[in-house]
């Protein structure tokens, strides 16, 4: 098979990214010279131009739709494996958005000094590759090999402090991650049995016309399918695994997890659902509506109790998911990506304010932050602010809006029960966020937290900041992200 | 564009950011002296929209017979503000006023400006003057944003940008003894808010997958007229979010706590305005967008109205504590008007606007005057604060006794006309509701007015009068100060004028 021009173009932002990672290993590699500074500096510049590039790449070419590694199909147009649409567009604007922030977290003097600056950077840029070939897959072969190659360099990245706790979580996911994979392989295969095509495709058009003998074979394997992703995303009841794993791993490596991670899994769903095994009207559909209810009341219930700010980050963004599924699960793409765009966007800012305090207070407990609106106003602000935005109030419009499409998703397809479940979970949501701005909003205490932030969090931070406020006022950028 | 309106809404809110902007000693210091200025020059900012809504060759609908009565809370808009927002949502950043909204947004503005003026000297023991002010004019600016937003969204949006606002007024400046009280009275005020807002969003979503509109304006000139299915679980899920707002018994169970544990401002417009709100939303969207379906809800809401009216006075008639009193006798009064805008009739609906008014006003007063008992002994138990206060703080028990007679609705002041409005609205329900039901509430009603009565009068009796022997006055308990009798005057001279020309407003309200 020769590769088109085509096929080039729509594998350059995942080839330019892969490129990156070898170019950072073998940087940090073979250059001993220099302060560790300079290579630092280094090999974050390198990072952030290999994603700048993808973000560049994406934005010119944000109307245009370039099927890749296509083949003749026997019936119907052709099959292709990777496409670049905009729905692509708007996943990889968001993950490549995601994966800046979190090399910006990781800038010199910020990430943690036992960590090692090329594997994280080259581990980094990896998972990226992955997931920015998942959210364009379009065939389960490449869907099952992208995710993989999300997945690896992320338990890798949790252990590398080398620490127990960092061990300890790093095993749970992977053994997690194995165990899911396992599972969605006997999906995927008997999705082939049933089907004879692994592409998404062919799949969507011959699912309907199948034996009504082998129905329900190919429901459980689409059930298998996506609780294999259940598992990346940490949907409940596949969620064990992702508190410990974040409080284990350093902060960056946590925000890394809640942004990177988490969206490439949420955009492989998405496609999944959208293009392949779900089309509208399948009763898996309701499997993942079912997911959503879980996953939001489960983990905003378990967030009310949380005493430490990464554990309360880690249940609150399980929650965030099982909002997000619920306009996934009625195919809404246009209501997830804005979702997902707004959380990876705040979820960054809150990872960089605690990561901020975490250095100073490494119990990283709630109480910690008391009185910061007062001792560090430009960080308590903001944090505030990405806690608003995360609960869905005014003054946060962006989270407030994305909530409301994921509403309106949910009713124009008639599920009633879903968006009652989801308005009760945008209370308890905020009863979660109201006891850390509490604490936030308290006179300071005897030893109030003030510091010196560092220049590279101070840019992050008031990045997202400043885009969560535009965002906020201008909710429709949000989406435009898939149109 | 109305550029005053968007001034009346944008001013408090930047104001409340350059006070946190200000350095914080500077800005405690001029918190409430900037609060003040501002809120005085957004109340003028209303009086003049209201002139120029209502100047003789202006633009309102003014007398009786100039427009047949259409439907009720329809919007007759000026100052309009008409943009596209998020046109992918097809929500629209539109706003305007008539003259069911504009006596509300003066009323606002009123009370905040008293509220600031009143912290110029007297604060709650918590400090922090600088964010309470600020707070103060967020709240001013999401109530005003409520008042004046011609989009179901917006108007949502406005709706909530309350909430935190007030969640940190109770939360910080709540009652200093009981820390875990205020904040778990603050807690349930936020959060079933929230929950009723959620659910009247999902009713607004519903209506808009019926009409394909979100436009207030548009909705209530082309009504959903049909009634059942979708349209009645629309109705029932804005109902539901407007009562707990409102609140509507046995919604209501977040009032007395956030009433009673919020500071004296706070609890000003908490029962001043807030809760008008929920009154304005169901005249506003709920009666004019979906006519048949709120017809079919309408007898339920007057019966729970009507529980509400008695179930408020029964348990004032229990309370010993003198805010949690006021606060259930908002649960009362509230009552009437929801039974006011259940009656759908132009009496009944006419009487609940009225009354909104006359309650802000009257319970703002009685939430300033508890404030003031409260201060200085305290402590808002009545037992503790014991009797004869004619002997110890004349000013302020003659005061007390003027404002529990204002509402429990002494002909001749304000809080009279509202209330006999809605009871004769329910002598005369509207054309599509149960005639002989709502006689029936009109009974029970009128027996809640005795026992309002005899509530304010039992009040009255075991707090000012008494034998002053056996209540020796505190040292420290001043009379009327010079700042409670500049920030109280407006409120007592309103009670006074709407009670003896009831006609400066109802004249507004003939072609409901």
């Amino acid at each position: 098979m020769t590769m088109t021009w085509t096929d080039w173009q729509a594998i350059a932002v995942p080839l330019v990214l892969a490129l990156g990672a070898i170019t950072v290993l073998l940087a940090d590699a073979l250059w001993r010279t220099g302060s560790k500074q300079v290579r630092h500096t280094v090999i974050t510049l390198i990072t952030g131009a290999a994603i700048l590039f993808g973000l560049a790449f994406i934005a010119v070419q944000r109307n245009s739709v370039k099927p890749a590694f296509c083949r003749p199909a026997v019936e119907g147009p052709a099959q292709c494996s990777l496409v670049f649409e905009p729905l692509t567009v708007g996943l990889w604007a968001v993950l490549l958005i995601g994966g800046l922030g979190v090399v910006g977290l990781s800038a010199y003097r910020l990430l943690d000094v036992d960590i090692p600056v090329g594997e994280y950077h080259f581990l980094l840029l990896s998972a990226l590759t992955g997931a920015t070939v998942l959210a364009g897959a379009r065939d389960l072969a490449t869907v099952v090999i992208a995710l993989e190659v999300v997945s690896l360099p992320s338990f890798a990245m949790v252990a590398l402090r080398r620490d127990r706790r960092g061990s300890e979580g790093a095993l749970k996911a992977f053994l997690v991650s194995v165990l899911s994979t396992a599972v969605m392989l006997f999906g995927i295969s008997y999705l082939y049995g049933v089907t004879g095509s692994l592409y998404l495709q062919t799949i969507v058009t011959r699912l309907p016309a199948i034996d009504p003998d082998l129905r329900r074979v190919a429901f459980a394997a689409g059930l298998f399918v996506i609780v294999g992703f259940g598992f990346k995303i940490a949907a409940v009841p596949f969620h064990g695994w992702l508190p410990d794993t974040y409080a284990g791993a350093p902060v960056e490596v946590a925000a890394f997890l809640a942004v990177v991670s988490k969206s490439a899994g949420v955009g492989g769903l998405l496609v999944l659902v959208t293009f392949g095994v779900a089309p509208s009207g399948s009763s898996l559909r309701t499997v993942v509506c079912i997911l959503a209810a879980l996953t939001m009341t489960v983990g905003n219930l378990a967030a009310l109790r949380q005493a430490e700010a990464v554990r309360l980050l880690a249940w609150s963004s399980i929650g965030q998911v099982g909002f997000l599924l619920a306009p996934l699960a009625v195919g809404d793409a246009q209501a997830a990506v804005g979702y997902l765009a707004a959380y990876v966007v705040v979820t960054l800012g809150a990872f960089g304010a605690v990561a901020v305090v975490q250095r100073h207070r490494p119990a990283g407990l709630l109480t910690d932050y008391r009185g910061m609106v007062r001792s560090e106003p430009g960080l308590g602000v903001a944090l505030v602010f990405f806690l608003v935005v995360l609960a869905g109030l005014p003054p946060g419009l962006a989270g407030l809006f994305t909530k409301f499409a994921a509403f309106q998703a949910v009713l124009d397809a008639h599920i009633g029960w879903l968006a009652a479940v989801m308005a009760v979970n945008v209370m308890i949501g905020l009863a979660v966020y109201l006891r850390w701005i509490a604490e936030l909003f308290r006179l300071p205490a005897d030893d109030p937290f003030s510091v010196d932030i560092e220049n590279p969090a101070v840019a992050v931070i008031s990045t997202c900041a400043g885009a969560a406020v535009v965002l906020s006022i201008l909710p429709s950028t949000l989406f435009a992200l898939v149109t | 564009m109305s550029w005053l309106l968007i001034a009346l809404l944008a001013v408090p809110a930047l104001t409340a950011a350059l006070l946190w902007a200000l350095p914080a000693g500077t800005g405690e210091r001029v918190a409430a002296i900037v609060g003040s200025v501002i809120s005085g020059l957004v109340l003028i900012g209303s009086g003049v929209l209201w002139w120029k809504l209502v100047r003789p060759d202006g633009p309102s609908v003014l007398t009786a017979g100039d427009l047949p009565r259409t439907l009720p809370g329809k919007v007759h808009g000026y100052a309009e503000t008409d943009v596209s927002w998020i046109p992918s949502l097809d929500v629209r950043f539109h706003l305007g006023i008539d003259t069911i909204s504009m006596p509300l947004i003066a009323l606002t503005a009123l009370l905040v400006f008293l509220c600031c003026l009143y912290s110029l000297r007297i604060t709650p023991r918590a400090g922090r003057m600088r964010s309470l002010i600020a707070l103060l004019l967020v709240i001013e600016t999401g109530v005003i944003g409520t008042f004046s937003a011609l989009d179901l969204v917006l108007f949502f949006l406005f709706f909530e940008v309350v909430l935190i606002p007030m969640w940190l007024v109770i939360d910080i400046w709540g009652d200093d003894h009981d820390r875990a009280g205020r904040r778990r009275a603050a807690t349930t005020f936020v959060l079933m808010t929230v929950l009723g807002s959620a659910l009247m969003l999902l009713g607004f979503l519903l209506v808009h997958r019926l009409t394909g509109s979100f436009d207030i304006e548009y909705l209530s000139s082309h009504p959903w007229r049909s009634s059942g299915g979708t349209g009645l679980k629309a109705a029932l899920l804005i109902a539901v979010g407007l009562a707990v707002k409102m609140p509507l018994w046995p919604l209501h169970i977040w009032l007395p706590d956030a009433h009673a544990k919020a500071p004296t401002v706070g609890s000003v417009l908490l029962a001043g305005v807030l809760l008008k709100l929920g009154s304005y939303g169901m005249i506003r969207i709920l009666l004019p967008v979906l006519p048949g379906d709120s017809a079919t809800i309408a007898p339920y809401l007057g019966g729970l109205s009507t529980v509400a009216i008695i179930a408020g006075s029964l348990a004032c008639l229990a309370q010993t504590d003198v805010k949690r009193l006021i606060a259930y006798s908002s649960v009362g009064h509230m009552g009437f008007i929801g039974l006011g805008i259940a009656t759908m009739s132009p009496e009944g609906l006419t009487g609940a606007l009225f009354a909104n008014i006359a309650h802000g006003i009257i319970t703002g007063l009685l939430f300033f005057l508890a404030g003031a008992i409260k201060d200085r002994h305290d402590t808002s138990d009545l037992r503790a604060i014991g009797r004869a206060l004619y002997a110890r703080l004349p000013r302020i028990g003659g005061l007390l006794t003027f404002a529990c007679l204002a509402s429990l609705g002494l002909p001749g002041l304000a809080g009279f006309w509202g209330e006999m409005l809605v009871l004769l609205g329910a002598y005369h329900p509207g054309n599509l509701l149960p005639r002989t039901t709502f006689l029936v509430f009109m009974v029970v009603a009128g027996i809640g007015t005795v026992l309002t009565a005899a509530y304010f009068l039992r009040l009255v009796r075991n707090l000012c009068q008494g034998d002053p022997a056996e209540y020796p006055a505190a040292a420290f308990a001043v009379d009327l100060s010079r700042i409670e009798l500049i920030a109280w005057a407006p409120l007592i001279v309103l009670t006074v004028f709407l009670g003896l020309w009831p006609w400066f407003l109802l004249q507004y309200w003939t072609f409901l």
